[in-house]
């Protein structure tokens, strides 16, 4: 098709290139702004709570007599939104400039190189500051480095109904349960009150992973073998006798389980559906706002101890603060607000009362502080918030750190596929025995391995 | 009217086409591909190239949370292909698609003979009957999520009132039962699109040849069977094609109401693609579910375009 | 019994009528519910009466005015701007502005396109319309990542802007298919008459074309907008902050990482639409036009 010259421009023409030199021009300035140094905002990501926010308060505390230019900004992210989250942002070239997550997705993030070492936080914080007992290296360090700062540790445990444990005829109490205990105070209190026995969430997400892989810890078994290069060694007797307990006590869980994720457990104690749950802190504060009936009656314990092994792990968080390192124009200014505000007692006790008591304190000065106890919860639930605050972590655990004799990065990955729940899903909404579903999550596992072996060789 | 595309020369009687009277006048070649280049550079860059990429993608694996590409063959289609959950969400697809377009059908042929009823105010009853169509797949999962709540839902409660049923339906909890809701919703949300497109084509109908079989002492069935049938038989071999091929690779109307769970057993091929890429963070395995979709897709539209062509001629 | 006609007449209409309002109620129960949920207190949610005993503002009031959540109030001072609540207005723009824009950009680029393809001739046009109906037919899902990488690449990432882009590759297939069968039925007569008259190529086309369109025009700015403020998929991988999503994403939250509020959510259901329905009731008899005449013939 033949085209005749024409002079000039014409209007079309001339949007089209006044368009083209503003996207240009939207694209250059943040570069310019970096050069010219201190200001914009700083992205937080925390996980849904106020606790984030009560953090980035304190950051933007420093920022205001340090860094007048720059704000911290708080967004917090569903568990269910972490993986697309990290992978669409990280895809883009701009991931949060502050990350406050679990550890076992720190520990894959450390792994594959993303975060900044902060070995140089860890003197001007407090190297020795740590709750006696726990280290450094359980919220993140990798070969020879530490990448994670602690913000708390938050352990779930073994929640009940007092009320409806005595309806339901349970006189032993859970402070002394083995797992045989529990599952007939389950199906107690199912047959003899109106309520369900027992609660966690089996939907396919991460959630349930926790869950499941706490409990196989108490029967002895683990998912990797740290000490040997991330060996998958899931298939076990610990594995099956886990997968067919869980089936044991589904029967007295109300049928939507299976669909069921962190804060659906939480309102089933807290709205009066359940009897017994197993969750973090959180489900008190939930419970006090939504019925103080529910609330008077709940109690924590460690969990029923394992029958043979005598084991009572919980799922601990180990919550910790990371930075991402590529595409981060603030990594010096989150690290000076990260040393403001784990240096600062004041902070760190509005920090831990914001949400009690999930939030539990790591350092000592700030666990022994006379402040810490001035919440109103203390006065009707001292002996169960320090259950979450100082007993757990005498029996914690995660995935990422299985019994806290190793790391392995791999964990992150394949709870972000959410294997483990697959897995337990197959024995309960598909009905396969319980050996061919943990014989199938082994192999979904040694694929994980496989495709990630670069991480762990 | 005859409609033909026509050339740029011969209307123009008396002055030549490329000799402008005014400096800022456009000939008429100019004209065309200036009205057509915004759609060009639209289509070409963001619907033409994307669609060649995912199909690039499918040969190749993503490491996730860096931008690295590998080239690996068919290792994604091997992949695919040997999931046993990548042929349940096909089986599960089918069954889905399967049942929703018979009930869309079916009632949307007996709406479409309803609102063809010549009554007073039977454009309000049309509006209203068309708005499900127009209401946000959002909207109407959540409202479904609530309404089919096991405790707190009306649903459940109608049933127990009504003493049809004994215990708590667990709507979403249950794989049977997730797939009707599933089927449900599609049904409510897409029934009005048959419904326009048959209705349109009844009002086409001269109203003579029924009202001629009806003088003839026909009864209202063998009428619609063997007067008014026969006519929507190219409307509706269209609308079924098209409606198969939509409901096939829908994405929202499941993902947004039970996510493919229980488990994954309301998985389809469009949330088996999503959770491919956003759960195992493997871009490649998802692309290769989209190109098995698009096999898929090029294989019935171009059933859809003969059969069109049929009804045209 | 023979009934004379005008009785069996108004038989069948009053049948066709109790017909015609149980389907519609039945149709129209969804959002009647969802209506009548969101007036409803607290309190009284657990109860599953069909009308509510006491009637409350409150769900509106809390999206409109930004209600932070539980633990955010009570706690203290605490101002994280987590609560779904509080972005809704902020959400609420961000869709009525993309799907504005989308509507307007894909009108006139789908007009001016179909005008070209129908009044001039190159070389494969006859194909274009039709592949235009299959990109139509393409689902979403199978693109919108290579899609995202590409934003990506143009810097657009998490930029409402990147929202109009995706929303264009699906509009304007099918607008385009739209205005072409609307544009070949409009008689080229008129138009060389005009330009016999000595009128230019761009006169005849706003003077004489533009007017005769208006039908589909309306047609294909009906069908840009509902997609444009239905999608779900494409907001939800394009756009991370949480202030910059549409509604549909944004609604979402009220589900994830958030105790379900029904009340909440089903007054954030009804305001969310709203707007369609204010459109819907403007143009239904054109929809039934335009639509019918577009998809089924050709």
């Amino acid at each position: 098709m033949k085209m005749t010259q024409r002079r000039g421009v014409t209007r079309r023409q001339f949007l089209k290139s006044a368009v083209a030199g503003a996207t240009g021009a939207a694209i250059a300035a943040p570069a310019v702004l970096r050069a010219q140094g201190k200001t914009g905002t700083v992205r937080v990501w925390g996980e849904p709570g106020p606790y984030g926010g009560v953090a980035v308060d304190g950051m933007n505390e420093w920022a205001q007599k340090n860094a007048p230019g720059l704000k911290f900004a708080i967004e917090t992210i569903p568990w269910s939104d972490v993986y697309p989250k990290l992978m669409t942002d990280l895809a883009a070239g701009r991931p949060a400039h502050c990350i406050s997550v679990e550890s076992p997705i720190a520990f894959q993030l450390m792994a594959e190189g993303l975060l900044e070492p902060v070995d140089d936080l860890v003197d001007r914080i407090g190297r020795n500051r740590l709750i006696p007992g726990i280290k450094w290296d359980y919220w993140g360090a990798w070969k020879g480095k530490q990448y994670v700062i602690p913000a708390h540790h938050q352990s779930h445990l073994l929640v009940v109904r007092t009320d409806l444990l005595k309806e339901a005829g349970v006189t032993k109490s859970p402070a002394e349960w083995n797992w045989n205990d529990q599952l007939a105070a389950a199906k107690a209190v199912k047959a003899k009150t109106k309520q369900f026995g027992f609660c966690i969430a089996l939907g396919r997400t991460i959630a349930t992973d926790y869950y499941v892989i706490s409990m196989l810890h108490s029967a002895g078994g683990r998912m990797f073998d740290a000490g040997n290069k991330s060996e998958v060694v899931f298939d076990s007797p610990a594995a099956v006798e886990t997968f067919e307990y869980i089936a044991e006590l589904f029967p007295t869980m109300p049928p939507g389980a299976v669909g069921y994720t962190f804060l659906d457990v939480v309102d089933s104690m807290a709205k009066g559906q359940s009897g017994i749950v197993f969750y973090w802190g959180r489900v008190f504060g939930r419970a006090a706002e939504v019925d103080q009936q529910v609330f008077a009656n709940m109690e924590a314990y460690q969990h029923a101890a394992h029958p043979k092994t005598g084991k009572r792990y919980n799922w601990n968080d180990f919550q910790g603060w990371l930075i991402p390192k590529d595409n981060n124009p603030y990594v010096n200014e989150v690290k000076q607000a990260l040393i403001h505000i784990q240096t600062s007692k004041d902070w760190q006790i509005r920090y831990a009362q914001s949400l009690v008591p999930n939030v539990s304190p790591v350092f000592q000065d700030v666990a022994t502080d006379p402040r810490l106890t001035q919440h109103p919860f203390f006065q009707t639930k001292r002996r169960t918030i320090f259950e979450y605050y100082t007993e757990a972590l005498k029996n914690a655990s995660n995935s990422g750190n299985e019994l806290l004799q190793g790391i392995s990065p791999l964990a992150g990955i394949a709870h972000g596929r959410a294997i483990i729940a697959q897995g337990i899903q197959r024995v309960i909404i598909d009905r396969q025995p319980p050996k061919d579903a943990v014989k199938w999550t082994h192999q979904q596992l040694e694929q994980v391995r496989r495709e990630h072996i670069r991480l762990v060789l | 009217m005859s409609v033909r595309a026509s050339d740029t020369g011969p209307a123009r009687v008396g002055r030549a086409a490329w000799c402008p009277r005014r400096r800022w006048e456009l000939s008429d070649r100019q004209v065309g591909v200036l009205f057509l280049l915004p759609f060009a550079v639209v289509a070409l860059v963001f619907v033409i190239y994307p669609a060649l990429d995912a199909i690039r993608l499918a040969f190749h694996s993503k490491l996730p949370f860096r931008n690295a590409f590998t080239f690996v063959g068919l290792d994604n289609f091997r992949y695919v292909l040997s999931d046993p959950v990548f042929w349940a969400a096909s089986r599960q697809a089918v069954l889905w698609t399967v049942a929703s377009i018979v009930l869309q059908t079916v009632l949307g042929v007996a709406l479409a003979l309803l609102l063809n009823e010549a009554v007073r105010g039977i454009n309000v009853f049309r509006g209203l009957l068309l708005f499900p169509y127009m209401v946000p797949t959002v909207v109407i999962a959540l409202i479904w999520r609530w309404m089919f709540n096991p405790e707190l839902g009306i649903v459940n409660a109608g049933l127990r009132r009504s003493g049809l049923v004994a215990g708590d339906i667990y709507w979403l909890s249950d794989p049977t039962w997730a797939m009707v809701s599933t089927i449900l919703l599609n049904v409510w949300k897409f029934t009005p699109f048959v419904v326009i497109c048959v209705l349109a084509r009844l009002q086409s109908i001269p109203q003579e040849i029924d009202e001629a079989a009806q003088v003839d002492g026909a009864g209202a069935w063998p009428r619609f069977l063997h007067v008014t049938l026969p006519q929507l038989k190219a409307v509706l071999a269209v609308v079924v094609v098209f409606r198969t091929i939509w409901t096939f690779n829908k994405f929202e109307e499941i993902y947004l109401l039970t996510r493919g769970g229980p488990g994954t057993s309301t998985f389809n091929l469009a949330v088996y693609a999503f959770e491919q890429a956003t759960a195992n963070l493997k871009l490649g395995v998802a692309a290769a579910t989209g190109v098995i979709m698009l096999a898929f897709l090029f294989a019935s539209s171009a059933l859809y375009l003969r059969l069109m062509r049929r009804e045209e001629a | 019994m023979a009934l004379r006609r005008s009785t069996r007449r108004r038989l069948r209409a009053t049948a066709v009528y109790a017909a015609l309002l149980v389907i519609t109620l039945v149709t129209c129960f969804p959002l009647i519910w969802a209506g009548l949920t969101s007036i409803r207190p607290n309190e009284e949610m657990l109860k599953t009466e069909l009308l509510p005993g006491r009637v409350t503002a409150a769900h509106y009031r809390a999206l409109l005015a930004g209600r932070s959540m539980y633990f955010e109030a009570g706690g203290g001072a605490y101002r994280a701007s987590t609560a779904p609540s509080q972005h809704f207005l902020a959400w609420f723009a961000n869709s009525i502005a993309v799907s504005v824009a989308t509507t307007v950009l894909s009108v006139a680029v789908s007009t001016l396109a179909a005008y070209s393809l129908t009044r001039f001739r190159f070389p494969g046009q006859s194909v274009v319309p039709y592949f235009s109906l299959l990109g139509y037919m393409t689902p979403s899902i199978i693109y919108v990542f290579p899609l995202f990488l590409l934003i990506v690449r143009l810097g657009l990432a998490d930029q409402l802007p990147s929202l109009i882009l995706g929303y264009l590759s699906i509009t304007l297939p099918f607008c385009m298919w739209l205005m072409w069968a609307f544009l070949k039925s409009v008689p080229i007569e008129v138009e060389e008459a005009g330009l016999i008259d000595g009128a230019t190529r761009l006169q005849v086309f706003r003077l004489i074309v533009l007017p005769l369109a208006v039908p589909g025009i309306v047609a294909t700015s009906i069908f840009s907008f509902i997609v444009a403020w239905n999608d779900y998929l494409i907001a939800r991988i394009f756009i991370n902050t949480v202030t910059r999503l549409p509604l549909t994403v944004g609604v979402m939250h009220f589900f994830e990482g958030v105790h379900v509020d029904w009340g909440l959510m089903m007054a954030a259901s009804v305001l969310m639409t709203l707007p369609l329905a204010i459109l819907f009731m403007f143009v239904q008899r054109q929809l039934v036009v335009g639509f019918g005449a577009g998809a089924v013939k050709g």
